[in-house]
């Protein structure tokens, strides 16, 4: 299992468009991927748009990406690179 | 199992009788979100998947149309709509809530929607919070989905059902099978609202006024409604039962004589006269409340609601056979007066008439009723056809709307008599169907003797007649206060009618929303009319009423009202007059039908 801490660093957070394309990309991996804030105990499935959206993830807020499967390596490397891209938002 | 708690309510009743029964609630939509018990859970589980699927091509064909007007940009909320359709654990806990608990599907959904909105309005920031109404706008469409797959039946409801809402719109009863309705609580309402008033006609014992009610009680609980003392117990003890069973005895006693005499169904003034109330009604789910009502027949089948909405713009002769040989068999030994196409032809789409033309700039004085029927003949021919290959399932009668000339009987008359000849030679045997016009249009009431001896029997249109006799198109603001049903103008026009008919010994039957006010029913019946057809739901409040009013009295009151020079003044003579014989409270019906005081005389 892997984990790691990533940074919401894009200006409108995880809103509709963003938790739409995070769930779409951990949908197409075969692991178990959780998501938390750093804040809080409770893990969201992130290949769940409900749950997604529950953590309610502002610019800043900082989450924990919990990977388990045979292909986590890739899904935590695709994840923290669309939370750097900004979830392809633009400046 | 212990006992549950006894929660004692205290609300104003408005509605008499004391029922015992289980709670049923209604969500804030006015929608009926039963829990049912589910035997093949396997199914249930398909038929929700089912509706999954359908809901995302829906979905999908939306995007699509809404990417091609305004592109991709703002397409994506809809993208998250879908991924809400594929959410796994939004899914899970619906079919293992179905598989599980025997839940059908609507339940299941609807619970983890509730579950779902609670979580999101308590978060802190308002865009997410806001996201609730997202998968209140997907789970909605999932209950759609559901209900056009498998409308979820009364049938399986218990018999003793005591409906439990925040608010109830009055149309709410027409959807309900009230023979399984045994009284109602409501948080909101009061004496006067009519959704009380309905229920002391249809001595449902009612109670409302009960804050925080529904918070504290679940479909299925037990309840004690007691409808004279102003009260509702959750979950009653065997002691708080056995303390009022003289009295659930008694009403329940009344109830069954009364029911069997909706079953008579005969309406006699106090002093024995007898009337025949009718239902006006234009879907098929309506005929249970007529029947439940206590309707002798259908007065009028408004047709055009087969029309409207059509998928392939023109309801077929075998659809519209369907429609009406249910009503003809439904209300037999009742009759059914079908009203033909009442509508102006932008109502209609794929219209076949003779040349094509533009919109009107003024529909209700234009192609419309009879007219458009005789300017589009192969759609009049095909309504005809079904209506009389229908007759052979009960009594049916047809009746022409905005009819102003004697020609346009005699056209339609010869199209009624080819289609009946080609039905006689394909060898069908068909029972003679009588035919009546709507007096609707102020011509029709002047040349009423030569109308009327064209026809087996007459109807009037009131809601029409108002308007054109005033010439004000009440949802003009402008001059709605001149649309006055109590207008010395109209009175003597409904006079004449009353009149004419009777002279000519024909038929005559009022069918406008206005006869379902009691006080103007009591000045109609005075008038001379003996059928009056209205809301179902209002027959038995009317039936109550006429009991109360000695048709010799009525005479006297009609003929006064008769000579009074404005609404205002006759309103203020009837609401008095008519009050003072009824033994309870009217005045939500005396407003109903007030008159302006403005122009009186300086």
């Amino acid at each position: 299992m892997i984990r790691q801490s990533l940074l919401v660093v894009n200006n409108l957070g995880l809103h509709a468009r963003a938790a739409a394309k995070l769930v779409r990309l951990a949908s197409s991996f075969a692991s178990e991927i959780y998501l938390s804030r750093e804040d809080a105990s409770q893990q969201i499935d992130s290949k769940s748009i409900l749950g997604v959206l529950m953590l309610a993830a502002k610019k800043g807020t900082r989450l924990v990406v919990s990977v388990e499967g045979h292909d986590e390596a890739e899904a935590v490397e695709a994840i923290r690179r669309l939370f750097e891209s900004r979830f392809g938002e633009e400046m | 199992m212990a006992a549950k708690t006894e929660i004692v309510f205290r609300g104003n009743g408005v509605s008499p009788g004391v029922v015992l029964g289980q709670a049923l609630k209604i969500d804030s939509h006015n929608r009926l979100i039963l829990r049912v018990h589910v035997d093949d859970v396997e199914a249930e589980a398909q038929r929700y998947l089912r509706a999954v699927e359908n809901s995302k091509e829906q979905l999908r064909t939306l995007k699509y149309r809404l990417e091609e007007k305004v592109g991709r940009e703002h397409s994506v909320i809809l993208d998250a709509h879908l991924l809400m359709l594929e959410d796994r654990s939004f899914n899970s806990e619906v079919l293992s809530s179905i598989r599980n608990d025997s839940a059908n599907a609507e339940w299941a959904v609807t619970r983890a929607t509730d579950r779902l909105v609670v979580a999101y309005k308590s978060l802190d920031d308002e865009y997410f919070r806001e996201r609730h109404s997202d998968i209140e706008y997907v789970a909605e469409r999932i209950l759609l989905n559901l209900s056009g797959d498998h409308p979820l039946s009364w049938d399986y409801l218990s018999q003793d059902l005591i409906i439990a809402s925040h608010d109830f719109n009055p149309s709410n009863f027409a959807t309900m099978d009230l023979t399984k309705v045994r009284g109602l609580v409501l948080e909101s309402g009061g004496r006067n609202s009519h959704t009380a008033i309905i229920s002391r006609g249809l001595r449902l014992p009612a109670v409302m006024g009960l804050q925080d009610f529904l918070e504290s009680v679940a479909t299925g609980d037990s309840l004690l409604l007691d409808g004279d003392a102003g009260l509702v117990i959750v979950n009653p003890s065997p002691g708080r039962i056995d303390a009022v069973r003289g009295r659930l005895d008694a009403f329940s006693a009344i109830s069954e004589s009364s029911s069997s005499a909706h079953g008579g169904r005969t309406t006699m003034t106090k002093d024995g006269a007898p009337v025949s109330l009718r239902a006006n009604t234009e879907l098929l789910h309506e005929l249970e409340t007529a029947k439940s009502c206590g309707a002798e027949g259908i007065g009028l089948f408004r047709s055009e609601f087969l029309y409207f909405g059509h998928p392939r713009g023109l309801p077929s002769m075998e659809e519209q056979l369907a429609a009406y040989g249910r009503l003809a068999s439904e209300m037999s030994p009742y009759k059914v007066a079908i009203r033909t196409l009442d509508a102006g032809s932008e109502k209609i789409s794929h219209m076949s008439t003779r040349d094509s033309f533009e919109g009107e700039d003024n529909p209700s004085m234009g192609l419309r009723g009879i007219r458009l029927s005789l300017h589009a003949q192969a759609t009049f021919r095909t309504q005809i056809e079904a209506v009389l290959r229908a007759s052979v399932e009960g009594t049916i009668e047809i009746v022409l709307p905005m009819v102003s000339t004697v020609e346009e009987v005699w056209q339609a008359k010869a199209i009624i008599q080819e289609e009946g000849a080609k039905l006689k030679r394909a060898g069908l045997q068909l029972p003679p169907v009588p035919l009546g016009v709507m007096i609707e249009v102020p011509a029709a009431v002047l040349s009423l003797e030569t109308l009327a001896r064209e026809v087996d029997f007459l109807c009037v249109g009131t809601n029409d007649l108002i308007q054109y006799m005033l010439a004000v198109d009440r949802g003009n603001p402008h001059v709605a206060y001149l649309y006055q049903p109590l207008h010395p103008s109209v009175l003597q026009c409904l006079h004449r009618v009353a009149a004419v008919a009777a002279k000519l010994e024909k038929p005559v039957r009022i069918c406008g929303e206005i006869s379902s006010n009691p006080f103007f029913a009591v000045l109609l019946l005075g008038m001379g009319f003996n059928q009056l057809s209205m809301n179902p739901l209002s027959i038995p409040t009317i039936r109550r009423v006429l009991r109360e009013v000695p048709l010799d009295l009525s005479k006297r009151i009609a003929r006064r009202a008769l000579k009074l020079p404005t609404a205002y003044e006759v309103h203020r003579y009837i609401t008095a007059s008519i009050a003072e014989l009824i033994s309870w409270d009217l005045t939500s019906f005396a407003n109903e039908i007030a008159a302006p005081n403005g122009l009186s005389r300086t």
